[in-house]
């Protein structure tokens, strides 16, 4: 069951049209890789199912129910991490999340054990000092802190690795990857590696529209540009070998480069024998994977 | 409602940790002692001022002349302080942001305004209580006469209109997107009602009569009966005001 779903939802900013009928799930349990170009439309997108954004046309349902514009009790069951927390900078991170459990309605004695144990997860120390002093790395963590501590059962995080050093990083995706299954993940990222690691499904969204949305398998399968790169110890073989392979290969300095689809390993079979029957040994010898990066350069285009 | 409770604890604690409440205190503490001291010094300074070559024939001041610095002082620029303290309070939450996270969590948005006017008008009323209790005390012990029987009536209108001029700093505050937007239209608003006022036939009916009569009151020349049509304006607009308000952040991109 999809616990998120978007219906042609269109946006205009002035006579700018950001959203020209979005239109996407994401199934319960799963985690959804938000990509596309800076000014796509992603955090408006968010903000639209998070009701903090006017919807001009078209709905958007959170576990079955609508949302609308400043209505704020579907909420309860959705966290949310923006790209850069605001918080009340002469609070304590403890004082902060007892305010935000006792908004979401978790209940007293629940609350400071819930705020301790999520404290030490993101690994923030449980003292006196209050937020103004904290750095922006911590400041994303304690903002992980108050986006789980409500269990929600939606996840929306807006480039939430953004300000994170690389072990941070690699902390907070591995965090995210834990929740799996207990909760659905929404996030927005450029880096796609990220989104490569830890997503079941990615959307691309491009010009107002979902350019690609599946698994990442089928995206790969979909979108694949699959290659061979053989490198020869001299061009005149390099170009040899080229000619050999006909038209789906070409030839690079002392590298050849052949386009194949299907399987690896019967093509890699026929391509080897026909080069060895030509004596035309080549030194090494590279399978090439699609990547994220290729595919969103394709759909992008 | 529990929301809305658990703002005004915000509330208080940021009131208190970014030092609002010690500021009121101090400039209204110091408004309370003043009052009857300057009284009470008027005619020594003037005296001084106009040197040993002639005297001035003075009255003794009396306890009218205390009261009458005590409202000069909460009725003008008591008021402005308040405003000047008060009118970043909606603006600043949502230029910074800082609402956008408890909305997500469920905080309905007329909590934010009910539970800031709450807050707001405790601390004006606790501004001019103070200030006021600190003034009777030193009238009493400075100028113990009978010349203001009425002293409660005095301060009744002024806390009535602190409910109407709460409500419009408030408003002003959801308006704009700074802290000088909703301070200059608060004043806009109060500079406005004193204008109306040079028209005779409006005096009963407006809410600035609540901050300007009170000398009235006190000294006995005036029942307040006269002012009951403002009073209930006054009132009735700060409802509507702070109505206004709630409908405004509702349709406020935070």
């Amino acid at each position: 069951m999809a616990i998120l779903e978007l219906h042609d939802v269109k946006k205009n900013f002035g006579d700018k049209q950001v959203l020209k009928g979005l239109t996407f799930e994401v199934p319960e349990g799963s985690i959804f890789g938000f990509v596309g170009e800076n000014s796509a439309g992603k955090t408006t997108t968010m903000k639209m199912i998070l009701g903090l954004e006017t919807i001009d046309s078209g709905q958007i349902l959170i576990d079955g129910k609508r949302v609308h514009y400043g209505n704020s009790l579907i909420n309860r069951m959705v966290g949310y991490l923006p790209d850069v927390p605001k918080y009340y900078g002469y609070m304590t991170p403890k004082e902060y999340l007892t305010l935000c459990g006792q908004l979401t309605g978790i209940s007293k004695n629940d609350l400071s054990d819930r705020i301790e144990k999520m404290l030490k997860i993101v690994d923030l120390p449980i003292n006196k000092h209050r937020i103004h002093g904290f750095s922006r790395g911590m400041k994303q963590r304690l903002g992980i802190a108050q986006a789980l501590l409500n269990h929600p059962k939606l996840l929306i995080c807006d480039e939430p690795t953004s300000a994170l050093d690389p072990i941070g990083r690699s902390e907070f995706l591995n965090l995210l990857t834990s929740l799996k299954g207990e909760t659905t993940i929404v996030f927005s990222t450029h880096i796609l590696t990220d989104v490569e690691r830890i997503s079941d499904y990615v959307g691309i969204l491009h010009d107002g529209v979902l350019k690609a949305n599946d698994s990442l398998d089928n995206l790969k399968t979909q979108y694949a540009k699959s290659q061979i790169i053989f490198e020869f110890i001299s061009e005149d073989t390099a170009e040899k070998a080229a000619q050999i392979l006909g038209k789906n290969s070409h030839n690079n300095q002392k590298q050849v480069i052949l386009n194949y689809t299907g399987d690896y390993q019967i093509i890699a079979e026929t391509v080897l024998n026909t080069l060895l029957q030509s004596h035309l040994i080549p030194i090494s010898m590279n399978r090439q994977k699609t990547n994220l990066e290729d595919i969103f350069m394709e759909v992008t285009a | 409602m529990k929301s809305t409770w658990f703002f005004i604890r915000k509330e208080l604690l940021e009131s208190w940790r970014n030092y609002h409440l010690l500021i009121i205190m101090i400039v209204f503490v110091i408004f309370g002692i003043e009052g009857p001291l300057m009284a009470k010094l008027t005619p020594d300074i003037l005296k001084m001022a106009s040197g040993s070559g002639f005297s001035i024939k003075m009255p003794d001041p009396t306890s009218i002349d205390s009261w009458q610095q005590y409202y000069k002082n909460m009725t003008q620029i008591g008021i402005y302080v308040l405003v000047v303290i008060f009118s970043g309070t909606v603006s600043g939450e949502v230029s910074q942001g800082t609402l956008v996270n408890l909305v997500t969590k469920g905080l309905p948005r007329y909590s934010v305004i009910v539970a800031k006017y709450i807050v707001t008008y405790l601390q004006w009323c606790l501004a001019i209580i103070t200030s006021f209790l600190i003034s009777w005390g030193y009238t009493a012990y400075y100028f113990p006469d009978n010349k203001t029987p009425n002293i409660w009536l005095g301060l009744w209108p002024l806390l009535i209109f602190g409910l109407m001029f709460v409500a419009i700093t408030i408003l002003g505050s959801t308006l704009s997107t700074n802290n000088y937007g909703g301070f200059l239209i608060s004043v806009i608003v109060f500079i406005g009602l004193t204008l109306l006022n040079l028209f005779k036939d409006s005096k009963r009916y407006n809410p600035i009569a609540l901050v300007t009569d009170n000398m009235s009151l006190v000294k006995g020349t005036e029942k307040i009966s006269h002012i009951m049509p403002a009073i209930w304006i006054t009132i009735f607009s700060a409802l509507v005001i702070f109505y206004l308000s709630i409908l405004l952040l509702r349709r406020k991109k935070l």
